[in-house]
């Protein structure tokens, strides 16, 4: 399996989308808990994108394995985990722009 | 005889106090199929499920192409020639087989599907497939990617008794090619036509069984001491 190829694939796509709609959840639950704690809510705070970016992986890694689709994945020769690599800095930028577009 | 591909030794289970797997050895011998026959719950899937690292046993090894696996990972097993067939559907239900074959750097996934027989649904989404066509489908991305090891729990399961032929003959063309095939089933006398070796499996223990194809099924299956 190569990067080019997983990238490009129809599998890859899907769960870029699904990322997304989980980015957008995480986003707007750290969002809440900041206004509670009386701070910006869309602020870029890195340590706290990173656990919710674990979090993030953490769900859709579970999506993954209750479809079997980990199985599909180990056929071919990749681990989840390694496979979602690229969304992480995707879950920066996203964050990062947000962040730039409200400040 | 030739050194088996791939074995689980004195692999033990046990989960809530029940011994799932009892000191249980299979292995899988390249150029032929190799049947795990037993009863439904006697211990087969969970035997897979170790042999491919999705279960940790309580003791025992995996051994694959002569050496010993530490922790066997089914993504380490399928790049290195290991194809996996649960008795679950394992496809993305959203994708067609063509989106799946685009994974993979398989050049002569046309001429794949027509051996499959599996031309007339190539572009529709695996989750709108009955549950025969899935099963057909999921072999033929298996077999694409030209594994040395095929591992397949039931795999002629929900066929119709055409497309179970078409299996049958394909797992004979493969193990000719010198692909290693074990396979899981609970059909006795399906097995007997099919395989070439045979490991009778009860209670969690297995045991290999010769001369299966001549002796009567009664001799042989039967017989397990209880």
């Amino acid at each position: 399996m190569r990067w080019p190829a997983w990238l490009r694939s129809a599998l890859f796509r899907s769960y870029l989308r699904q990322f997304v709609i989980l980015w957008a959840a995480g986003k707007g639950a750290n969002a809440f808990t900041a206004l509670l704690a009386g701070l910006p809510p869309l602020a870029f705070r890195p340590l706290t994108e990173l656990a919710i970016c674990a979090i993030e992986l953490g769900i859709l890694i579970a999506f993954i394995r209750q479809a079997h689709e980990d199985i599909l994945m180990g056929n071919i020769g990749l681990r989840p985990i390694l496979a979602l690599v690229p969304l992480i800095p995707l879950h920066f930028v996203l964050s990062g722009a947000v962040a730039l577009i409200m400040s | 005889m030739t050194a088996p591909a791939m074995s689980g030794d004195s692999i033990c289970v046990a989960l809530g106090g029940r011994q799932i797997l009892q000191a249980a050895y299979v292995d899988a011998v390249p150029g032929a199929i190799t049947a795990l026959v037993g009863r439904s719950g006697s211990g087969k899937t969970t035997l897979f499920n170790v042999l491919v690292g999705r279960r940790r046993p309580d003791r025992g090894q995996v051994r694959w192409l002569g050496t010993r696996l530490q922790r066997p990972s089914l993504p380490y097993l399928g790049k290195s020639g290991l194809f996996f067939h649960p008795d679950c559907p394992w496809l993305a239900s959203h994708l067609s087989f063509a989106q799946h074959i685009a994974m993979t750097s398989v050049n002569d996934w046309a001429a794949i599907a027509e051996h499959f027989q599996i031309t007339a649904w190539l572009t529709r989404a695996v989750g709108s497939l009955s549950e025969g066509e899935l099963r057909l489908t999921e072999l033929a991305f298996g077999f694409a990617l030209s594994p040395m090891v095929a591992l397949l729990d039931e795999p002629s399961r929900a066929l119709e008794p055409l497309h179970r032929e078409r299996v049958v003959h394909i797992l004979h063309e493969y193990a000719q090619r010198g692909t290693a095939i074990l396979y899981a089933d609970h059909d006795v006398e399906a097995v007997r036509q099919t395989a070439d070796r045979l490991f009778s499996m009860e209670h969690g223990a297995t045991r290999p069984v010769a001369g299966f194809k001549d002796r009567p099924l009664t001799e042989w299956y039967h017989a397990w001491p209880r």
